[in-house]
């Protein structure tokens, strides 16, 4: 008997070896993460293929970073409104702000995509349902009914920051133990939330498979193109680094789940999930977003567990991450003034503190901004580790409430009931009522008492004030319809805006002179000759590459100031990096000044009083041929376009002109709308020239 | 034994009448709402668009504070208690009009075709435009020189005065939406006017002067709702669904009295 026993075991323990040996054991693990579905919906739409192309393409305006009920900080906030709110939104219908007044477009847009949170989708909605399971559980109190009508409040305030800055964090941070089923099957399909008490996996998909319901019931070709999309919300583990990126899928089939941050804090494993959707048939990209609050780490010289960045990780990253956003409502990421001192127009929509930091903490700002990101990406690339900031831009709002702000005279900013009032966002002094309010609540919640006292009254000051609203991002493409605009942001063939709808084309090549710039076949010729927006340019012996730039104003905005090209490049000898802006067309026949470069004063003026501007000065059009002074052949350089409105009110002192006060002190008063476009990069040949596929 | 009893009795007659002392809530299907917050509620309109509601627009602000707050005052009953069969009874009829679009009946083609007509004016598809315009570029000559050209157009001659615009000179199959969308509000109502193979203009948008020649021009029309029926049964659901939260707010509303001010000024 003795022997047998020791016998079995014997071969128990010795298939337990073979198992875990021949790999059998890590077979049994599926990736729950990599399984397709396929979210299409029967209904008489347009064939895409039936529209008709332009060949020299068209610009369409869109927004692709939406939160709506479904992101747990959006319903924190007050938010109700669904994805399908949301694109009834961009189509031009009005839908209801969390604080009663109406939210609507001036102009449809051409293309949308909600973007909730993946991580937890879906989950704090189901807490403040008192008739769910989750609700039952005691994590669940704080949440219940907080977006029912009557809890729809300015008072609320104070409870719901403190929901978002510690309560949230207490919820989601309690796992089974090892034990536990749930934990095992977490283990088995690496999906890890399941390891989670306070996660319900079927609330969690049904409510993504709302958002790509609602993508797909409202993607109507060659009218409104949608995208089926969700935020990867990572950040470094220490200092909060923001490593924010937005992913949209190009197709109506789309993973059974978002990967999270609860996946993985490190955006290269994102990247493998999205390459090995891609192996799948599902093509991805990701867009990463607020680098001004990332304090450096979203365009780093290194890589997210500090090693080296080579050409395998700036090809991988170029792959999935085409574009970038560089503005939007939590401000503008194009430079700062530390970083670009001689770049007079550097000081705009500057936003300097970390992403969700509470009390704001200051962001560094190496690393923190596009303009410096490509500076880097040359010097890496300089070092031979390839270049992985080689990306287009595009703009978006990052709105929390459904409803991208993209207007300045009709602002609700982002965070629905905290900063839905001028008093709550910190452009009106605050009433005695609101005063007692912030400080009762403060108070109790143990957070920073963020109070402005001025001549004109006392504000809150939390930070809101930094926001803007912005911004837009924009594709040449040939058609309205999801395949053309994605593959646009894939050629990098893209612009970005502050909300406003400027539209420009850009354009660099040799013999650029020989087009005629007045002439109907311009676009056309200028493709021929030359390269667009996003692409490289080659070196060709003993000949200076030529630029055309041609914009075109918002025809319910304001008219054109001026159009820049800034200028990139490194010393082949040093690898010291540099930089310079070029206007390159003037407004009202006026002509650059050839040693500053610059364009003189236009004379268009704001009275903040009412906000009226200046009428019969600016352009409603602006075209130049430019060849760079400057032009080294052997130095390695980015070229991109910036295109300035003339000067208008900001949305703060809209704020004020409203509410019949002064404007609030110590913040700009105006703005000057822009649009930026990809850079062209200009490759000497004897370097390898190592264009990255997409 | 007996005396043990009679103690629960008693017990129990107490906790019955401090139970109606304190739940006997008579002012249950008042709805009072303040002055201050009317107030409120029309100064947040007014801070974000800018001006005062017009009357019907603060009607509306009113009107849908009572519904909301009618909505809020039976969730707070059913929550009272949970083990009533009204209360259930109400429970199942919340789920269902949460979950309409789940539960509800497939409508025969009569309903839809019905649905459809009553409809009409939804499903009309927009005239579409194909044209070619000529250009001319904001400025104190735009409209001389667009006039100047029409004359040599008029005169079969072919105008070299014009300039590229940026969306291009030939558009094909826009509607109206599109149209607006390409050139301005200005130009909404130029297109149902221009006459096919022909000249004309110049029209101003906010760019400067066009001249248009209109190729083809395909008429709205409605469509057979045979080929648009997913469109309709969708739109058929989420009218049901407004319905059904129109019809439950009526049933209940007979029950509530709703107070305000009439004295109240904004």
């Amino acid at each position: 008997m003795k022997s047998s026993k020791s016998f079995i075991g014997l071969i128990v323990v010795s298939t337990i070896f073979f198992i875990y040996a021949s790999g059998v054991y890590k077979n049994l693990q599926s990736d729950s993460a990599l399984e397709v579905v396929d979210f299409s919906i029967d209904g008489a739409k347009t064939d895409p293929a039936s529209i008709k192309s332009n060949l020299d393409r068209s610009p369409y305006y869109g927004d692709l970073h939406v939160h709506t009920k479904y992101s747990f900080d959006a319903y924190v906030f007050g938010t109700t409104n669904s994805p399908h709110d949301a694109y009834r939104y961009a189509t031009g219908e009005g839908i209801t702000h969390p604080l009663g007044y109406e939210m609507k477009l001036k102009e449809p847009l051409d293309f949308y995509a909600v973007t909730d949170h993946g991580f937890y989708l879906g989950m704090v909605e189901n807490y403040a349902d008192t008739s769910s399971k989750q609700s039952k559980q005691p994590w669940s109190k704080p949440f219940h009914n907080i977006n029912r009508p009557e809890n729809l409040i300015v008072e609320s305030v104070g409870q719901r920051s403190d929901i978002f800055s510690s309560v949230l964090r207490q919820t989601i941070l309690q796992p089974y133990p090892y034990w536990h089923p749930k934990t095992i099957k977490a283990w088995f399909t690496n999906n890890i939330q399941l390891a989670l008490k306070s996660f319900d996996y079927e609330v969690h998909k049904s409510a993504w498979s709302d958002v790509a319901r609602a993508a797909e019931e409202f993607n109507n070709p060659g009218k409104f193109t949608t995208f089926i999309g969700y935020e990867f919300t990572s950040s470094t583990l220490v200092e909060g680094g923001n490593l924010h990126r937005n992913v949209i899928f190009n197709s109506a089939k789309a993973p059974i789940r978002p990967w999270t941050r609860i996946d993985s804090l490190n955006p290269e494993h994102l990247w493998t999930w999205m390459d090995g959707l891609r192996d799948r048939g599902v093509d991805s990209l990701a867009m990463p977003h607020n680098s001004n609050g990332s304090n450096g780490q979203m365009f780093e010289g290194e890589t997210f567990k500090g090693g080296p960045i080579d050409i395998e990780y700036a090809s991988k990253r170029m792959r999935n991450e085409p574009v970038v956003e560089i503005t939007q409502v939590k401000g503008t990421s194009d430079t700062h003034p530390m970083l670009s001192p001689d770049d007079e127009w550097a000081d705009f929509g500057i936003m300097d503190y970390r992403v969700g930091s509470r009390p704001p903490t200051y962001s560094k700002t190496q690393g923190s901004y596009v303009r410096d990101a490509y500076l880097t990406g040359l010097t890496l690339e300089w070092k031979r580790q390839g270049n992985p900031y080689k990306f287009g831009l595009i703009g978006s709002s990052d709105t929390h409430t459904g409803a991208g702000s993209f207007d300045e005279s009709n602002y609700w900013s982002k965070v629905s009931l905290l900063d839905g009032t001028a008093q709550g966002r910190g452009t009106v002094p605050l009433s005695d009522e609101r005063i007692k309010l912030m400080k009762e609540y403060t108070k109790e919640y143990n957070q920073p008492l963020s109070l402005l006292e001025t001549e004109n009254g006392t504000y809150a000051s939390v930070g809101f004030e930094q926001w803007g609203a912005s911004g837009l991002a924009v594709a040449w493409a040939e058609k309205n319809t999801r395949d053309s605009i994605f593959k646009a942001f894939k050629r990098k063939e893209t612009f970005a805006t502050t909300g406003t709808r400027i539209a420009v084309r850009f354009f660099a090549g040799y013999d650029m002179q020989s087009i005629n710039l007045n002439s109907e076949s311009m676009v056309r010729d200028a493709y021929v000759k030359g390269v667009t927006m996003g692409s490289d340019l080659g070196e060709q012996e003993n000949k200076i590459p030529e630029f055309i730039v041609w914009a075109q104003r918002d025809k319910n905005g304001a008219p054109l100031q001026r159009v820049q090209i800034i200028k990139g490049w490194i010393e082949k000898a040093s690898g010291t990096p540099h930089e310079k802006v070029y206007d390159v067309a003037c407004s009202d026949g006026l002509d650059v000044d050839p040693i500053t470069n610059r364009c003189p004063d236009n004379g268009a003026r704001v009275n903040i009083n009412n906000c009226s501007i200046s009428s019969n000065v600016g352009a409603t059009e602006l075209k130049s041929i430019w060849a760079d002074p400057d032009f080294d052949s052997n130095t390695k350089a980015f070229y991109y376009v910036r295109v300035l409105e003339n000067p208008t009110c900001r949305w703060s002192t809209w704020d004020a002109v409203k509410a019949g006060v002064k404007p609030r002190p110590n913040i700009h008063k105006t703005i000057q709308e822009r649009a930026w476009t990809s850079p062209i990069w200009y490759i000497p040949k004897d370097d390898p020239l190592d264009i990255v596929p997409l | 034994m007996r005396n043990k009893i009679l103690i629960f009795f008693i017990i129990g007659l107490i906790i019955y009448v401090i139970d109606i002392g304190f739940n006997s809530d008579n002012n249950l299907n008042e709805i009072y709402i303040s002055d201050s917050e009317l107030t409120n509620l029309l100064l947040t309109w007014k801070s974000q668009v800018g001006r005062e509601p017009t009357a019907i627009e603060a009607t509306n602000i009113i009107n849908n504070l009572v519904e909301e707050e009618i909505l809020y005052r039976e969730a707070l009953k059913l929550g009272l208690d949970n083990e009533d069969r009204i209360i259930k009874r109400r429970l199942a009829q919340k789920i269902t009009f949460l979950k309409q679009e789940t539960l509800l009946k497939q409508p025969s083609d009569e309903v839809l075709r019905s649905f459809y007509n009553l409809n009409k004016n939804k499903y009309f598809v927009q005239p579409l435009y194909s044209f070619t315009h000529l250009y001319f570029s904001k400025g104190p000559d735009s409209k001389k020189r667009a006039d100047k050209a029409l004359k040599e157009l008029i005169q079969n001659k072919t105008p070299n005065n014009s300039d590229p615009f940026l969306l291009g000179k030939e558009f094909y199959k826009n509607s109206t939406d599109e149209i607006i969308r390409n050139f301005g509000k200005s130009f909404e109502n130029v297109f149902n006017k221009l006459i096919l193979d022909q000249w004309s203009g110049p029209y101003e948008s906010s760019y400067g002067h066009h001249l248009i020649f209109l190729n083809s021009r395909k008429d709205g029309f409605n469509p057979d709702w045979i080929e648009i029926k997913n469109q309709v049964l969708n739109d058929y659901f989420l009218q049901s669904k407004e319905d059904a939260i129109k019809k439950y707010l009526e049933e209940i509303k007979s029950e509530y009295k709703v107070v305000i001010d009439p004295n109240f000024k904004y």
